[in-house]
């Protein structure tokens, strides 16, 4: 390490080529040539890339004051900001220096969707064409025009939904199809994606319900309530909505989904499980905007709400616990009772506790052969 | 370390708040005295030393070797020698009125305020976007509380670059390596000036006790 030194202009030495860009693999022959007043030679220089001395095999002296260096076969550039090939002094001082940009042209975009948030706006996504690096810093700009009319427009706010994701606020017709496209650039090249056509009505979402609330059904075990309201938006515009229900149990990752709750604002969730603690979301989809059959893009699902069934008194036997409790009375008193007739009346020798368990059957099998029919 | 981040946001806030109020009207100060503000300025500037760093470390890797080698030292070519040097001799420096003292700290984070935004709009990686920014916001709020201090104390604030990025008669590099070179030493330097401002902000410290100010201001009618 020297100490710096302040040298005056011009600089001792140039590289040629200054900044080039590359293609991957190709190979390079650059150039460091002191300036006349510098008093080094071209056997006092050496080459580094990236801070690695490079081979002296790879020089040759172009002339007292030129030497040069030979680069084959260059991978993609460590990092975006380009390779630093610099040129050196024999006690290392830099001399000059030059930013290789190595890497391959774009790809074109891909998979671009888009929504509009309750036909005001619209935001597009889309992914990038190349799966591995292109090693260089590529821009993305999305564009779009009113088919058949319409000068091309710039989206303008880039990253709204993820890095590659673009956001256009207002000016937007409805009732006419667009075209939009997404064009990504790197020093080496441009790459458009395919255009995609679309109608802003057919691509709108909306806010998830709100004030979703879950509840109990009165003692009911294996049932709870859900209601939440509709977003506001709904008021505003000519669109009717249908929404989804999903729910899981607090311990689980298993959502399950309650597809048919149409346009109600509520809805009963059975076959719970009882003493449990359910997470339960629900989302909203526009649909039959200005009278059309088409749905639109389902909302982000609103914020778990929690609720939990209750738990019977005893354990699993689904018994009414009051009705059983009174038959263990009733039936002690009623064996008591015949104890009594027994000893106390005669004549009455029939009558006892078996008769009564027998009744009772009796009494079950019509019950059940009632609520048959 | 996410708890000293707090505690150097507070510290931020608290100081660039504080001394918003402060330019031109005296209200903040009055109340606080420039003692405190000094304390504040002094926990700033320890701050942003501590977010220097990271945003450094980033930055240079993004440069690459041989930039973020640790024992790197390239020539300092005349162009790059655009911000007033933060090292100075000893003597010189001990000798420094407060005034002077002050204004050269407001002097040197303006200027480096400036050349930092402009880096801000050139730079590649989104992280390393959101990195600067945030610190030239830190920056700003250390430009505001020497302002503030100077303000209280009744000194004038040097004439700022309110012009463009690049003063006149300053250059941008010619090529994307000797570019490079500049960042670096842009970096430097703004290291070497949070380090000198802190020995700036102790020696100031001492200097001026909340006492004295407080009778400076009665004595001035307020």
């Amino acid at each position: 390490p020297i100490s710096p030194r302040s040298l005056s202009l011009p600089d001792p030495a140039v590289i040629s080529p200054q900044d080039p860009t590359l293609l991957i693999g190709s190979s390079l022959v650059a150039t460091c040539t002191l300036s006349p007043d510098f008093p080094l030679k071209a056997e006092d220089l050496y080459w580094t890339l990236n801070g690695r001395r490079l081979p002296a095999a790879s020089y040759a002296a172009l002339g007292p004051s030129t030497l040069s260096v030979a680069l084959a076969r260059l991978n993609g550039s460590r990092q975006q900001s380009g390779d630093n090939l610099v040129c050196h002094s024999r006690d290392g001082g830099i001399l000059a220096g030059s930013c290789l940009y190595v890497g391959l042209p774009p790809e074109k975009p891909v998979n671009i969707t888009c929504w509009s948030k309750n036909m005001k706006d619209l935001t597009c996504k889309w992914a990038p064409g190349t799966e591995g690096e292109t090693f260089l810093h590529t821009n993305y700009t999305l564009k779009y025009k009113r088919r058949w009319y319409g000068q091309d427009n710039t989206c303008q706010e880039y990253h709204t939904a993820g890095t590659y994701s673009c956001h256009i606020p207002k000016d937007l017709a409805l009732f006419t199809p667009y075209e939009i496209w997404v064009e990504a650039s790197n020093r080496l090249g441009v790459a458009v994606s395919d255009v995609v056509m679309l109608d802003i009505l057919d691509v709108v979402t909306t806010d998830p319900p709100s004030d979703v609330h879950v509840s109990r059904v009165g003692d009911l075990e294996d049932q709870l309530s859900v209601r939440w309201s509709s977003p506001p938006a709904l008021k505003d515009f000519l669109f009717q909505a249908k929404y989804q229900i999903q729910y899981r149990v607090e311990d689980s990752s298993e959502w399950k989904v309650v597809d048919d709750v149409g346009n109600q604002t509520s809805c009963r969730l059975a076959g719970l499980r009882p003493g449990t603690v359910y997470f339960v979301q629900v989302r909203c989809n526009p649909f039959s905007i200005y009278g059309s059959k088409k749905a639109g893009i389902w909302s982000d699902w609103s914020n778990p709400t929690a609720a939990s069934t209750p738990r019977s008194e005893r354990v699993a036997g689904g018994c009414d616990p009051k009705a059983g409790e009174q038959n263990t009375t009733l039936r002690r008193e009623l064996k008591q009772f015949f104890g009594w007739v027994k000893k106390h009346a005669y004549g009455c020798s029939n009558l006892g506790i078996k008769l009564y368990d027998q009744w009772r059957v009796w009494l079950q099998k019509s019950h059940k052969t009632r609520n048959q029919v | 370390s996410p708890t000293g981040d707090s505690w150097g946001i507070f510290t931020f806030l608290c100081a660039a708040l504080c001394n918003l109020p402060a330019l031109p009207a005296l209200n903040c100060s009055e109340e606080l005295g420039a003692g405190q503000s000094i304390q504040q300025t002094y926990d700033l500037t320890r701050y942003l030393e501590h977010q220097l760093r990271t945003l450094a470390g980033t930055y240079l890797n993004y440069l690459g070797p041989p930039f973020n080698e640790p024992d790197f030292n390239p020539p300092r070519l005349a162009r790059a020698e655009r911000v007033p040097s933060a090292t100075v001799d000893l003597d010189l420096w001990r000798g420094l009125t407060d005034n002077a003292r002050l204004a050269a700290n407001y002097r040197a984070y303006s200027r480096l305020l400036c050349y930092l935004r402009v880096l801000d709009g050139q730079v590649g990686t989104a992280e390393l976007r959101h990195r600067l920014s945030h610190f030239c916001a830190s920056l700003q709020g250390l430009v505001l509380s020497i302002g503030g201090i100077m303000s209280s104390l009744g000194y004038p604030l040097p004439a700022g670059p309110a012009g463009p990025p690049a003063p006149p008669g300053m250059p941008t590099a010619p090529n994307d390596f000797l570019k490079k070179m500049d960042d670096f030493w842009l970096l430097k330097e703004l290291q070497t000036w949070l380090w000198r401002s802190a020995k700036d902000f102790n020696r100031l410290k001492k200097k001026v006790p909340p006492a004295v100010v407080t009778l400076q201001l009665e004595a001035r009618g307020f």
